[in-house]
């Protein structure tokens, strides 16, 4: 069963066509690595699947429930209301994780499942306590972010994200923002996700990482798909130059 | 600390801005009720109950006495009314200096307190004598040896015993006594002289004859001695310093004089031999300059122009808060009207921003004031003046403060918003969980800037001829001939935004515990 369904995704900036046509896919539990120069479209597409841009063509549904259908050649978006439900279904891993500076580690993973969930502060205090446990940032429940290095503020975007419990976790290139020796430790905490059936979708350039990690790769450039496949087609094999260009690029 | 405490000691801080704003506003409604003589609507006098016949009891609960008839007609003419507060003698300047009572209008004795109030022009003259019973050897005054004599505590004839001005003669007099007892009101005195145990009663001659006469009716026989003990004068009391309301009321005395009421009320108590109203003589403390002493101390005289600028100064902190309490919350909802995806209405709050910026202040009160009336020709009351001036002012600070929030707001990474997006906070919890909190740490620094020129500003209400404490001061200035009640104003300024700084960088270092 898919989690998420796309066909024929298109998005403008006013001339510049940053997604021609694109067609994408989850499967429940499984790991997906997004690969490409910069440019090429991936973060955007990020964007459009986690409703921070809106489509200008295309399909997209969530497990069963729709967000938009393509009518006349323009995206038909779903009312707000059953948007904010879709919202419920995914949660996304921010470049810069994005934590709010005024709330503590503890808040920061708390507040959204009570006040957008309407959940039992209690429990979720209690669920989110065993999450930054996981995480390894139990001596920092009441530390503000601003005191945190690189790598724990990300662990608590990860825990803050999982804390809703999505089906499916989107990550924004999660290592780039991070020194080398800090990127080794979220890297493994994705890992431990994935051996634990989370489904994702991880904008990456870490090769080594996609490789161990990821069910499928998607290389994307000039706003289309170029290849997908397993990590061994894409990444081992690959038959389009463009992508070969890219990979070897990155060895250097 | 928690974010939490921040937010309660902001909304602390804003509460207590509306409370002061509150006692402000009552504090000012007391302050100016002496301020002039034309919106007096009240005339409290206050009067010893038990000083027949300037003031007492009647025994049915009233109280009646020449005094008391003077003062009703005197508030008649001035259309004030009449309260007829009895005091404690002993308190009296204090219930003077505090303003529960406008003068002490009780048979005042003038003599020995000439520099101590703003007086009238002496309209009693009284003198104090020995009152005895009639059976008693006491003949003059020099048989009071040995004698036990009764005096009203505080009084005049006390006084002519004992006070540093008083002459030798009495002085010696007092000594040879075999004691001066003190009693509170007149009647324990008359007691104690029929059970004996006083031999003789100081006191004043009006009140003197009047109660040999009324305790003869009862059967008591009391006389007074032919040789007076002093000779005394009696005049209205007024706080030192109080000249408007003193010729106010000296001037309608000086027309009952004119047309003989003064004189049918004396009649009527059966004082037309004391009464010396309009004679030579009389008006030696009235003429004296009741603001000579003001030079007196530099500090006294900074307490006492102090005290002048009161009503301004506290006016001021009225116009400032509840300014505050408006123009902030109108700054940011005109600073999201601004930002909504509605084009017109956007689109008329950069207007009105852009107006208000470019623009005077002070044209803008005038505007609010007087608008009403030339636009719409709707009578503007009095009172609308005070609302003018926080109308006008709230609504040009709301436009500065719209302008430093959204600057606040732009200056929160996109992030924050978008982080708040995926997680599904709704647009209300965003703003207000999210986006207000980060806002107000940002804009702390510049909104501080603001609140301190509005401190400043708030002399801008002189457009409106509101009196906050700058145009009382140059008033006050221009009366004292001296620039030193501008300094004081100076100084309460700058003591007041010295403490809105103190305040507002206790807010920011509140908000330091995240960056």
């Amino acid at each position: 069963m898919n989690v998420l369904e796309c066909r024929g995704l298109k998005k403008s900036f006013g001339e510049l066509e940053v997604l021609k046509d694109i067609n994408f896919e989850v499967e429940k539990g499984k790991v997906v690595a997004i690969l490409g120069p910069s440019g090429s479209g991936k973060s955007t597409l990020l964007r459009c699947m986690t409703l921070l841009e809106t489509l200008d063509d295309g399909d997209m549904a969530y497990s069963d429930m729709t967000v938009c259908q393509s009518k006349d050649g323009k995206a038909s978006y779903v009312s707000k209301k059953d948007l904010r439900e879709v919202k419920k279904k995914f949660s996304l891993v921010f470049q810069n994780f994005n934590l709010f500076p005024h709330y503590s580690v503890l808040k920061n993973v708390v507040d959204a499942p009570v006040s957008v969930l309407r959940r039992n502060k209690k429990e979720v205090t209690r669920e989110a306590e065993e999450l930054l446990a996981k995480v390894g940032l139990s001596e920092k429940l009441d530390a503000y972010p601003s005191q945190l290095s690189g790598g724990q503020q990300q662990r608590v975007a990860i825990a803050r994200a999982l804390a809703m419990k999505p089906e499916i976790i989107f990550f924004d290139e999660p290592t780039s923002a991070l020194d080398p020796e800090i990127t080794a430790g979220i890297l493994r905490l994705l890992k431990e996700l994935a051996s634990q059936k989370m489904t994702m979708v991880i904008v990456t350039h870490e090769i080594d990482f996609a490789r161990s990690v990821a069910d499928e790769v998607y290389f994307m450039d000039g706003g289309l798909v170029i290849e997908k496949g397993s990590p061994e087609e894409v990444i081992d094999n690959p038959k389009n130059d463009r992508t070969r260009t890219f990979l070897k690029k990155l060895e250097k | 600390m928690n974010k939490k405490n921040v937010f309660k000691k902001l909304i602390m801080t804003l509460l207590c801005c509306a409370l002061l704003a509150g006692i402000g506003l009552s504090a000012t409604a007391c302050a100016n009720k002496g301020s002039s003589q034309k919106n007096r609507t009240k005339f409290t006098i206050g009067f010893d109950a038990e000083f027949p016949p300037y003031g007492y009891d009647n025994g049915s609960g009233e109280y009646v006495g020449f005094d008391l008839d003077l003062a009703a007609e005197v508030a008649k003419r001035n259309g004030w009314e009449l309260v007829k507060q009895p005091i404690e003698w002993n308190s009296k300047d204090l219930e003077l200096s505090t303003g529960a009572i406008d003068c002490i209008w009780s048979g005042f004795t003038i003599n020995g307190r000439q520099a101590d109030y703003t007086w009238s022009k002496a309209y009693v003259d009284n003198s104090q004598v020995v009152v005895v019973k009639n059976s008693s050897d006491i003949k003059a005054p020099e048989d009071l040896v040995n004698k036990i004599v009764a005096v009203q505590a505080d009084s005049s004839a006390l006084s002519a015993f004992t006070a540093e001005d008083a002459s030798e003669e009495n002085l010696n007099l007092a000594h040879s006594m075999k004691e001066l007892t003190q009693v509170g009101d007149y009647n324990s005195a008359f007691l104690n002289l029929e059970s004996g145990s006083v031999d003789a009663i100081c006191m004043d001659t009006g009140v003197a004859s009047y109660e040999v006469k009324t305790r003869a009716k009862k059967g008591a026989e009391y006389r007074i001695l032919e040789q007076r003990i002093s000779s005394e004068q009696y005049g209205i009391g007024f706080k030192k310093g109080n000249v408007d309301l003193r010729d106010a009321v000296q001037k309608s005395l000086d027309d009952m004089l004119a047309d003989g009421t003064f004189d049918q009320i004396a009649k009527k108590w059966s004082l037309e031999e004391s009464v010396c109203l309009g004679q030579l003589g009389t008006d030696e403390a009235y003429l004296q300059d009741d603001r000579e002493d003001i030079s007196t101390g530099l500090i006294s005289r900074a307490i006492d122009i102090a005290g002048q600028l009161l009503s301004g100064m506290l006016a001021t902190i009225k116009i400032f808060l509840l300014t505050l309490t408006f123009s902030l919350p109108l700054g940011f909802l005109l600073m999201r009207i601004r930002a909504c995806n509605i084009t017109i209405l956007s689109l008329l709050a950069r207007i009105y921003i852009s107006i208000m910026r470019g623009t005077p202040l002070m044209l803008q009160l005038l505007v609010v004031f007087f608008g009403p009336y030339y636009i719409l020709g709707i009578n503007v009351s009095t009172s609308f003046r005070f609302y003018a001036v926080i109308i006008g002012f709230s609504l040009n600070y709301a436009a500065y403060f719209a302008e430093i929030f959204r600057a606040g707001v732009e200056g929160i990474p996109q992030g924050q918003t978008e982080a708040a997006q995926v997680l599904g906070y709704s647009q209300v919890q965003k703003t207000w969980k999210i986006i207000f909190p980060q806002m107000v740490k940002r804009v702390l620094p510049p909104v501080t800037n603001e609140i301190i020129t509005l401190v400043k500003d708030t002399s801008l209400a002189f457009a409106l001829a509101y009196t906050e404490v700058f145009t009382l001061a140059k008033q006050v200035s221009a009366a004292d001939a001296s620039i030193f009640p501008l300094f004081i104003a100076g100084i309460f300024y700058y003591v007041f935004n010295a403490l809105v700084a103190w305040r507002m960088s206790k807010v920011e270092n509140a908000l330091k515990y995240y960056d």
